[in-house]
């Protein structure tokens, strides 16, 4: 091969390369949407992004009864966020549509938007039938404050849990490219045993 | 380019799966002793490359090294990139079980494509023309999938020019990653192993 002919076309490719991801100004994209949705009060909130951390910006989100009635749709903002108020006491199942094949999922159960407190009649019954006391020690008090922070924080604590299991482990690339050559392995074990039986048959 | 689970028709699942089963058959069948090696080398490099992000411009997506697998393995390329999906999809959940053939199809098809166009080209004596072929052969490979991804979403709401152009626009960096990566496999193949190149088109 003549190295010095073709020497000159890598920095041409390169500049070109660098000049076309400039030019490109379009939505985030990768191979896997993710959406997120927790209760506060008596709106959810739901946050989508790809699987790389990008927000996905402008996507279409379902929100589905338990029966698989539509409830409402929207679109998220451009930080990839999107809230509504609770339709109805249900389990909602939450569907992004992140366009070009991206779909993802999340189930917020029912028991999750009575905790919250969420739902006007549930708000109501709490509302009426507890009279604080009047007198509260410090202790009480940041026995409550932490309560509520608990519930509140909730939500987060697993989005975070969940958003950091998400890509794959080292464990499993290796596991898969093991089972790759696993494969192979096999595939020429019974290449060899026909191999080895038509020569016996040709001996014979 | 993965397709999510749920986002296509029955149909399109249905033919995507007929087609690739008809790839996977004429590849296995190409399969001779010496070519399983490659296979696993190449199924396993296509299984990694998912991996790989391009973080240029705001688009973030991943190397897919389908124009390589088809120009070194022809129709092989079709089982070697259905096993990587699988595995991808079992342990990354990228993609999906349903959608395997479809995603099959749009990854090993450009292969072939690029197999058929560039195959001769690449292994020429000059090697100008074959570092060109082998740039075309990534590029292309990568271009042919977004349509390909496109057409498959065609008969969901989207409309397809507005996806295939979002998907093509979003790959242009990967078009081009590729194509440099494919001119350095080449460029070292041509080096230090030539009859691979050779010995598999005479085969194939």
């Amino acid at each position: 091969m003549e190295k010095g002919d073709n020497i000159w076309i890598y920095p041409i490719i390169f500049l070109l390369a660098s000049i076309l991801v400039i030019s490109t100004n379009i939505a985030a994209f990768a191979h896997k949407a993710i959406v997120f949705a927790w209760v506060e009060g008596d709106t959810v909130f739901t946050e989508s992004k790809f699987s790389d951390g990008k927000s996905a910006i402008g996507a279409q989100v379902l929100v589905f009864h338990r029966n698989g009635k539509q409830l409402l749709e929207g679109r998220t903002n451009n930080k990839g966020e999107f809230s509504f108020k609770i339709p109805k006491l249900t389990d909602l199942r939450i569907v992004l549509n992140a366009g070009m094949g991206h779909r993802a999922e999340w189930t917020i159960p029912e028991s999750e938007i009575r905790e919250a407190g969420g739902f006007l009649q549930e708000r109501e019954a709490s509302q009426t039938s507890k009279a604080i006391p009047v007198s509260l020690t410090k202790k009480e008090i940041k026995e409550i404050v932490e309560d509520s922070l608990d519930t509140k924080l909730r939500p987060i604590v697993r989005m975070m849990t969940e958003s950091q299991s998400k890509g794959p482990s080292v464990s499993e690339i290796v596991g898969g490219i093991g089972y790759i050559f696993g494969l192979m392995g096999v595939a020429i074990y019974f290449k060899n045993r026909k191999e080895k039986k038509h020569l016996e048959d040709r001996n014979d | 380019m993965h397709i999510s689970e749920g986002v296509l028709s029955a149909p399109v699942l249905v033919t995507g799966a007929a087609l690739a089963a008809v790839g996977v058959s004429v590849g296995l069948k190409k399969i001779d002793y010496e070519k399983i090696p490659h296979v696993a080398v190449l199924s396993s490099a296509f299984f990694v490359a998912s991996l790989i992000h391009v973080p240029v411009g705001p688009s973030s997506v991943h190397l897919i090294l389908n124009g390589i697998n088809g120009v070194l393995l022809g129709w092989s390329c079709f089982p070697a990139i259905l096993v990587a999906l699988a595995l991808q999809a079992i342990l990354f959940q990228f993609g999906g079980i349903t959608v395997l053939g479809v995603n099959t199809v749009t990854m090993a098809l450009p292969g072939v494509i690029c197999y058929y166009l560039f195959a001769r080209l690449v292994n020429q004596q000059k090697g100008g023309l074959s570092l060109v072929a082998a740039f075309a052969c990534g590029f292309l490979a990568v271009l042919c999938s977004g349509i390909l991804v496109a057409i498959s979403l065609l008969f969901t709401e989207e409309s397809f020019m507005s996806v295939a152009k979002l998907i093509i626009l979003a790959h242009v960096p990967v078009m081009i990653i590729e194509g440099i990566i494919t001119l350095f496999c080449v460029a070292f193949l041509r080096r230090v192993k030539p009859e691979l190149l050779g010995g598999i088109y005479g085969k194939g």
